[in-house]
């Protein structure tokens, strides 16, 4: 994939659909998010108690992992572990055979977005459907989410319209209460027809086993309660311990998400149905994933399994604000998927992820658990120099550049070479291309042209207007 | 399968010893294990019209419909109007408060076969407890109280008792326990499904019901 982001930015930035759609909402979430941490009492100790939270149950993990599956026991779950995508992939596909299950209904999970278990499914002749109305419209589109909580903001509601006008057989619009009247009508029989509900984790609770979701739609609610089978594939990091922390977090993912108080409907599933009940699955299993995420708490970007996915930090980034999600090439997308994608799926093919940011610190800024991205970019940055062999020409040019350097009389004359031939390229003190090896950095930006004086003479001459 | 969870289990340990995980400053962890609530230091419980007022108020701005009733009467009285004319599904009415009970009886119930209840148009519960701070119903699902009933109708109306007012969620989730431990599922209703997907335009009534109405009694 070298080249891959590169490639990918500069396509989107000439994508007018694009922008359009990017522009419509990002902004809007942004100030949504600041009005939404504007009313919550005492914001700023909540944050840094939820992040104490989140990094002390990092440091207990095993411990908390072992709790939890104790609790989901004793509230009749049935408990998996999955060491990789494909294990995770097998062993929901070996519940949903064993079960006689023909149809799935799939509420938002970022975890089974980025095992493919769709695929999965599909290859055993099983049925699948997303529910979730950004989605399912990713689905019926053949087309992939670029944003953790809309997953469409990529696209025009114009553009939604003939997606749902061609796969669906119905009258085009592009009035969103029209297009959410499709989805529900048809997804209404896909809840009532399914024989299993598949969800991710918001968050785990371990003191109690209970599984929390969130979603404003209520899909999550009937993939939970219409099916006799019941499955949610998490993450091995979305633990809390407390209800008291799970309280913290509810109030920030909303806000920090949506700008919303509250999300319209959370829930808590504490094991399938009770006796007596009416409804809620017979059977429920949590598998437990890893794929990579234990890689990502041995190294330096452990902080990230912190992330509790508002997506904040992609509406902040300026980088994330021109390319979309695409751009970067897995299921999470902005300033977090670029520490997250190179975590699990492999920092060589993606070793271009962490320099797609500027550094600026917006994303550090809105995170509601107060991650440090811009550290964790820069270790990866880091990393990625180390552990790859750098071109023949940048090392060449290095060892040449300390030996002038470490010359005075030398590095004068040089940079007065330098400076007059970069003066001669500018044009309204900028330059566009740099010459020779230099070409390769006004690639992707342009160069202030260098002052008139250097700021060895300018100092001097100072100094020298001081004593006299 | 153990060997999984051996190997995960294991590789996490040693992850801890060589991650860079920050560590929480002790100022911002809880002094009792994390079970005390923001600010319950220096809070007072607040008196019920107090709470009452806020519930209403933060109901009304997600577009909830709210209605407040002098007396029982009052309460089936605005039930009958709400629910004139509509294919009633209902929680048991042994478990509606206010004598409601009676105005339902031959309802759907979430016994009823699936296909009847998806074709209700109006769900009628009670509730385990209100939330003022955010406008929120608790509805915890057990005998005679289905989730069915506030999820497959486009139009919710709960009836809400003083007595089940909380000032926050952490409140009912400590208050109420026992009963969330004997039950499968707990979901807070905070306004109608809504969805803002397609261009962040917000729109009602995606899966869930898109009105909800609360008549709150004495």
């Amino acid at each position: 994939m070298s080249g891959g982001f590169a490639q990918r930015a500069r396509e989107a930035l000439g994508n007018q659909q694009l922008h359009i759609a990017l522009d419509r909402t990002t902004a809007q979430l942004v100030v949504r998010r600041a009005a939404g941490l504007a009313s919550l009492e005492d914001a700023d100790r909540v944050r840094d108690r939820a992040r104490a939270s989140k990094m002390q149950l990092l440091h207990t993990l095993a411990d908390s992992l072992r709790a939890f599956e104790a609790r989901l026991v004793e509230n009749g779950a049935r408990v998996h572990w999955a060491e990789t995508a494909a294990d995770a992939n097998r062993i929901i596909v070996e519940i949903a055979t064993k079960a006689g299950v023909r149809r799935v209904a799939k509420s938002k999970s970022m975890a089974s977005e980025q095992t493919h278990v769709n695929g999965a499914f599909e290859r055993a002749g099983i049925g699948v459907v997303e529910t979730d109305l950004g989605e399912y419209i990713v689905q019926l589109a053949g087309d992939r989410p670029s944003h953790i909580i809309m997953p469409i903001v990529h696209m025009t509601r114009e553009q939604v319209g003939r997606v749902m006008a061609q796969r669906l057989a119905v009258p085009y619009s592009d009035d969103t209460q029209t297009l959410a009247r499709y989805a529900r009508a048809q997804l209404r029989e896909e809840f009532l027809q399914a024989d299993m509900g598949l969800t991710g984790a918001n968050f785990g609770v371990v003191e109690n086993g209970a599984i929390c979701l969130v979603t404003n739609e209520g899909n999550a609610r009937m993939v939970t309660t219409l099916p006799r089978v019941y499955v949610v594939l998490m993450g091995i990091e979305k633990l809390v311990p407390t209800m008291a922390d799970l309280d913290r977090f509810l109030k920030l993912l909303a806000r920090s998400a949506t700008g919303q108080k509250l999300t319209a409907y959370t829930t808590l599933v504490r094991g399938p149905r009770r006796s007596g009940d009416d409804s809620g699955p017979d059977q429920m299993h949590v598998v437990l994933l890893d794929n990579g995420r234990s890689k990502i708490l041995a190294g330096e970007t452990a902080e990230i399994l912190g992330c509790i996915r508002c997506g904040a930090c992609l509406n902040a980034c300026p980088v994330y604000r021109s390319v979309g999600g695409h751009a970067y090439g897995d299921v999470y997308p902005g300033p977090v998927g670029s520490i997250v994608t190179p975590g699990i799926r492999g920092l060589a093919p993606f070793a271009e992820l962490p320099s797609a940011s500027s550094l600026c610190g917006a994303c550090r800024e809105v995170c509601p658990v107060r991650l440090d991205i811009p550290r964790m970019l820069l270790a990866l940055r880091h990393e990625a120099v180390e552990h790859t062999r750098q071109p023949a020409a940048l090392r060449m040019g290095l060892t040449l550049f300390a030996r002038v350097a470490s010359r005075p009389r030398l590095y004068r004359a040089a940079t007065a070479v330098v400076r007059r031939v970069l003066r001669s390229r500018a044009r309204d003190g900028w330059i566009r291309r740099a010459p020779g090896m230099a070409s390769g950095w006004t690639r992707f930006r342009d160069l202030k042209a260098p002052a008139a004086e250097t700021f060895e003479t300018a100092w001097r001459r100072r100094a020298a207007g001081r004593t006299s | 399968m153990s060997g999984a969870r051996d190997a995960i289990l294991g590789r996490v340990e040693r992850a801890v010893r060589t991650g860079r995980i920050p560590s929480a400053p002790p100022h911002d962890r809880d002094e009792d294990g994390g079970t005390r609530a923001d600010g319950d230091a220096r809070r007072g419980a607040p008196d019920s019209a107090r709470l009452q007022e806020r519930f209403v108020l933060e109901a009304r701005a997600l577009g909830v419909e709210t209605y407040v009733e002098p007396t029982a009467a009052a309460v089936c009285d605005r039930l009958r109007t709400l629910i004139a004319g509509l294919r009633v599904l209902a929680w048991n009415p042994d478990g509606l408060p206010y004598d409601c009970g009676s105005i339902v009886d031959g309802a759907l119930l979430g016994s009823s076969p699936r296909a009847d209840q998806a074709r209700a148009e109006v769900g009628i519960t009670a509730c385990h407890g209100a939330i003022a701070e955010t406008g929120s119903l608790a509805l915890v699902a057990g005998p005679g109280c289905s989730p069915t009933v506030s999820l497959l109708p486009p139009f919710h109306v709960a009836l809400v008792r003083p007595e089940d007012l909380h000032e926050r969620f952490i409140d009912f989730v400590t208050a109420r326990a026992d009963a969330l431990a004997q039950s499968s599922n707990c979901t807070f209703v905070t306004g109608p499904s809504r969805t803002a997907d397609i261009e962040l335009s917000l729109t009602i009534g995606v899966h869930g019901p898109g009105r909800v109405a609360i008549v709150i009694g004495p």
